[in-house]
């Protein structure tokens, strides 16, 4: 059951005072691009941000505000990119982004989940993928030839993304073989992460799904999980210790990839096409990324907890690995985006199915962020934040993902 | 008339559907009850977002023609921000946040109310100017700041308050009529604060901004000055351990401990009589210790050593153009150090500052000072000379040791600072204090501290306290301040037909 009350410290402790909807200032550099909350840039009023969400929780908890389908859509349209939590953090000792989380599970248990949402809870419970296309055609895009370990205990996890985006498990897949990495591919045993059902709240099916693949996991004898998703990353480290203890250590490709660039066992061609780039941190791969460590105990007077909390401020998120590549690649030059590493501006796909319009508004906000360095390309390694940022627009931005770059620019030497 | 569906459609047709909301949990946000007061604001009937002077104006006339109370607002982290009665609406001024024009010839910036520091200050100096942020984090606004509230802040010592760097206003009159003083009316150029005859920035701002003043400013220019330092602002590392990159030849910062106020005193006259330091602060050794770890837990593990190593903290910034000119200022401050028997304090705690120099930019992280709960209070925060400033400070010892002997307030006495602004004509003090926020008799304590703190003032005829508008309060203060509270209350009812409505 949702317990807003475990969460009463950090939701009476805020004094309103703005820090989780703007840059922190250490980033300043303008204007233009200071916000950091997409809801609360688009929507205005205080009640859409981190701070209107504490004190959203606050009267539910109290029971002076009752949930509600208008609520849940607001709920919901947020896109948990967890800037706020991390910025708050960086002052305050407070659980924005997992009192969001509660909330929407405490608005999910008493029955208030926008259409679509409910659609795609239903999507994993039949077919095991967030888009309800048929289990049986997860892998069915791999060349009959394609052989894995079968007795590897490093897996490489494809995720929901692959039915859609099936070229990045594939440029995946050069890199393990390139650099010589024992790994296996699940087939028909895997299912979706789960990372959606626990970050819209509806933490029944999330739990049953993350129980089944802890299991697995360990019934397959499973110690690495490589991933090429972001979001499957994030849930991996942040989701599952929620539910379980996992046992498995979670990887992501760029993190792979950047150790066997380093142990010279992935090499670059020369010849690549120039392109300036612009890096854009998923918040599940950088900020969000942070192993949570369950804690309970008290808080006492001012402050203290005890026991001693381990905080998740963003600060050991995948930031540099991505960026190593980048510069490793020839022909590649970066540009830093003013919101980049933990102070990234979100791509918005997270609300594209509760709210169209503010989802596209989120992602050209952060397509003109990357045109305005002069970057002619956003690099990623994200499939929902490729769906928000691959446009065809004014700022004539490709859009590239960094696994199949660095797929597309290994020398063959590198591909052997 | 109440509130009502009509009164309702009114301001949407004003500001548009999108930007009107009555919906409970929309209402939620403007309406919590926050740590540092005792009760949960009364709800408004309604938010509404103008996105001009004239929707503004619009909305006031509304308001009146119907009855409707009003509270403009846009960051809602000072207690009056909120509605304090029924029949009130918020008018959030978030949607007007142009920067209309930075001069860089004549030193001024023409901003809208949702203007925040964190946006103002890297545009005013990409162009080589500053201005004295107040502390209250990046989001918050500059012209309230200006306009609105006292505003004194950390970084102020090579300027002055905000409110006299305050240029002309525009603002929407408690009648609906939109009012634009000084130069603003006279084409002859934001550099002259005002027309000929009297201030009325007084008028509009009064003493003590929120407290005192009538209407809602629209927008403000305010004077900016020459920035020593490199215009771009870099950084490496991830928050908060992050490393600013400055030109280290020409910026330095230097922390100093002293075993007395009257030391301090003379240091800082010394300092202002030879314009040495860009900043230069008496600081709290609490916000300090805050500031300097990273969760209430650090705090209290390094509380008992830095509260002895920084006890009574004079943080120095210099700045300068040339290394000749760092090392003259290195020269004399040394000197003036030495003269007046501070320490320099190890360089592993002024190194945090040299990484930390977003503070001296916008006061970054001081909502650290928050970490211990959020219950927390500055009081005094008035200003006079620097001498008065100290001698104040020293009164504190008189009455606090009952409060924190007794664990009413948190237990640090010395927790006040003096900040000198104009290189020494004067300075501001704050004394800030925490409570414990699950104690029940939390906020009678804090009440009762307040009170003490008053009487000590009043007892010793002390400038300690901005007056706060008009009241009962404000008479029994005001007669130390040459009775400015009756001329307040004059404006006051001059300015404002709707006094008692």
């Amino acid at each position: 059951m949702a317990d807003l009350k475990a969460l009463k410290y950090t939701i009476e402790s805020c004094n309103h005072c703005g820090q989780c909807k703007w840059l922190l200032p250490a980033r300043m550099s303008g204007w233009d691009f200071a916000s950091v909350c997409p809801i609360n840039a688009y929507f205005h009023f205080d009640a859409y941000s981190g701070q209107g969400m504490l004190n959203i929780a606050g009267e539910v908890m109290q029971s002076t505000i009752s949930h509600s389908d208008d609520l849940a859509k607001m709920l919901q349209t947020c896109t948990a990119c967890g800037a706020c939590d991390i910025n708050c953090k960086n002052v305050r000792d407070m659980e924005v982004l997992d009192t969001i989380y509660e909330l929407r599970r405490s608005s999910v248990e008493a029955g208030f989940l926008p259409e679509s949402r409910r659609k795609t809870a239903e999507n994993v419970q039949k077919e095991h993928n967030i888009y309800g296309l048929p289990h049986k055609d997860r892998f069915s895009f791999l060349p009959e030839d394609f052989e894995d370990d079968p007795d590897a205990d490093t897996v490489l996890f494809a995720g929901c993304s692959v039915y859609r985006h099936p070229e990045t498990l594939l440029a995946a897949i050069r890199i393990l073989k390139a650099g010589g990495v024992k790994f296996r591919i699940l087939r028909e045993d895997e299912w979706c992460c789960g990372a959606s059902m626990w970050r819209m709240g509806d933490y029944k099916a999330a739990d049953a799904l993350v129980r089944r693949n802890n299991e697995l996991f360990a019934s397959l004898g499973i110690k690495t999980v490589i991933t090429a998703c972001a979001e499957c990353f994030g849930a991996f480290l942040s989701g599952y210790p929620r539910f379980v203890q996992p046992e498995f250590k979670t990887l992501h490709i760029t993190q792979v990839a950047a150790e066997l660039v380093k142990q010279g066992k992935l090499t670059f061609r020369e010849d690549g096409e120039p392109m300036i780039a612009t890096y854009h941190d998923p918040c599940m791969l950088g900020r969000l990324s942070e192993e949570y460590v369950p804690w309970e105990g008290e808080i006492r007077s001012y402050g203290l907890h005890v026991p001693d909390k381990q905080w998740r401020r963003g600060e050991n998120g995948v930031y540099e690995q991505p960026r190593e590549l980048l510069r490793a690649i020839p022909g590649v030059t970066i540009k830093e985006m003013p919101r980049s590493y933990e102070e990234a501006w979100c791509c918005g796909a997270n609300a594209s199915d509760v709210d169209p319009e503010f989802s596209a508004f989120t992602a050209e906000e952060r397509r003109r962020e990357a045109a305005s360095v002069g970057a002619d390309t956003i690099v990623s390694c994200c499939p929902f934040c490729r769906e928000a940022l691959d446009a065809d627009d004014e700022y004539r931005l490709d859009y590239k993902d960094l696994t199949e770059l660095i797929a597309d620019r290994l020398s063959e030497e590198g591909q052997k | 008339m109440s509130f009502s569906e009509q009164v309702y459609q009114e301001l949407a047709a004003v500001v548009g559907e999108r930007n009107i909301s009555r919906e409970e949990y929309v209402l939620a946000g403007n309406r919590a009850k926050t740590p540092e007061i005792p009760f949960a604001h009364p709800s408004p009937e309604a938010i509404v977002l103008p996105g001009s002077t004239e929707e503004v104006a619009e909305i006031v006339r509304i308001c009146n023609r119907c009855g409707i109370k009003y509270v403009a607002v846009v960051t809602g982290c000072i207690p009056s921000a909120y509605a304090t009665g029924e029949d009130t609406i918020i008018i959030h001024l978030k949607r007007m946040n142009r920067i209309v024009e930075i001069n860089d010839k004549d030193r001024y910036a023409l901003i809208e109310p949702g203007v925040r520091h964190v946006q103002l200050y890297p545009e005013v100096r990409k162009r080589g100017l500053s201005y004295a942020a107040a502390a209250v984090g990046p989001g918050g606004s500059p012209l309230v700041t200006y306009s609105c509230t006292g505003g004194d802040n950390h970084v102020q010592y090579g300027t002055s308050r905000p409110s006299r760097y305050l240029l002309g206003v525009e603002l929407v009159t408690p009648e609906g009529e939109i009012l634009r003083t000084g130069s603003l009316q006279t084409d002859s150029g934001w550099f002259c604060p005002e027309s000929p005859g009297p201030s009325l920035r007084g008028v509009v701002r009064g003493y003590s901004g929120n407290s005192g003043k009538v209407g809602i400013v629209t927008k403000c220019a305010i004077a900016l000055d020459m920035c020593k330092g490199p215009a771009e602002i870099r950084r490496e590392g991830i928050t908060p351990h992050h490393k600013m990159i400055m030109d280290s030849d020409c910026s330095r910062v230097y922390v100093f401990n002293y075993e007395n106020i009257q030391d301090v005193c003379d240091a800082i006259i010394a300092l202002g009589e030879n314009e040495i330091g860009a900043t230069v602060q008496k600081y709290f050794y609490l916000p300090l210790t805050l500031m300097m770890t990273n969760s209430a837990n650090e705090f209290w593990e390094k509380w008992d050593t830095y509260k002895e190593v920084m006890s009574m903290p004079l943080v120095v910034h210099l700045a300068a153009h040339s290394v000749r000119e760092r090392e003259y200022e290195e020269k004399i401050l040394f000197d003036i150090i030495n003269e007046t028997h501070g320490t320099r304090i190890p360089r592993e705690y002024e190194q945090w500052w040299e990484d930390h120099m977003d503070y001296f930019m916008i006061v970054s992280r001081l909502q650290s000072v928050l970490r211990l709960g959020g219950s927390w209070l500055p009081i005094k925060t008035g200003a006079e000379s620097v001498q008065h400033m100290c001698d104040v400070g020293e009164s504190i010892g008189e009455f606090i040791h009952d409060f924190t002997n007794t664990g009413k307030i948190f237990n640090a006495p010395e927790n006040y600072q003096i900040i000198p602004m104009e290189y020494g004509h004067f300075a501001s003090i704050e004394l800030l204090f925490m409570w414990d926020r699950f104690d029940p008799d939390g906020f009678k304590n804090m009440a009762e501290f307040c009170a003490a703190s008053r009487e000590s003032d009043l007892k010793k005829h002390y400038h300690a306290s901005p007056i706060m508008g008009y009241g009962k309060r404000a008479e029994k203060q005001g007669v130390l301040y040459s009775n400015c509270h009756i001329w307040a209350q004059l404006i006051y009812e001059a300015y404002n037909p709707y006094i008692g409505q």
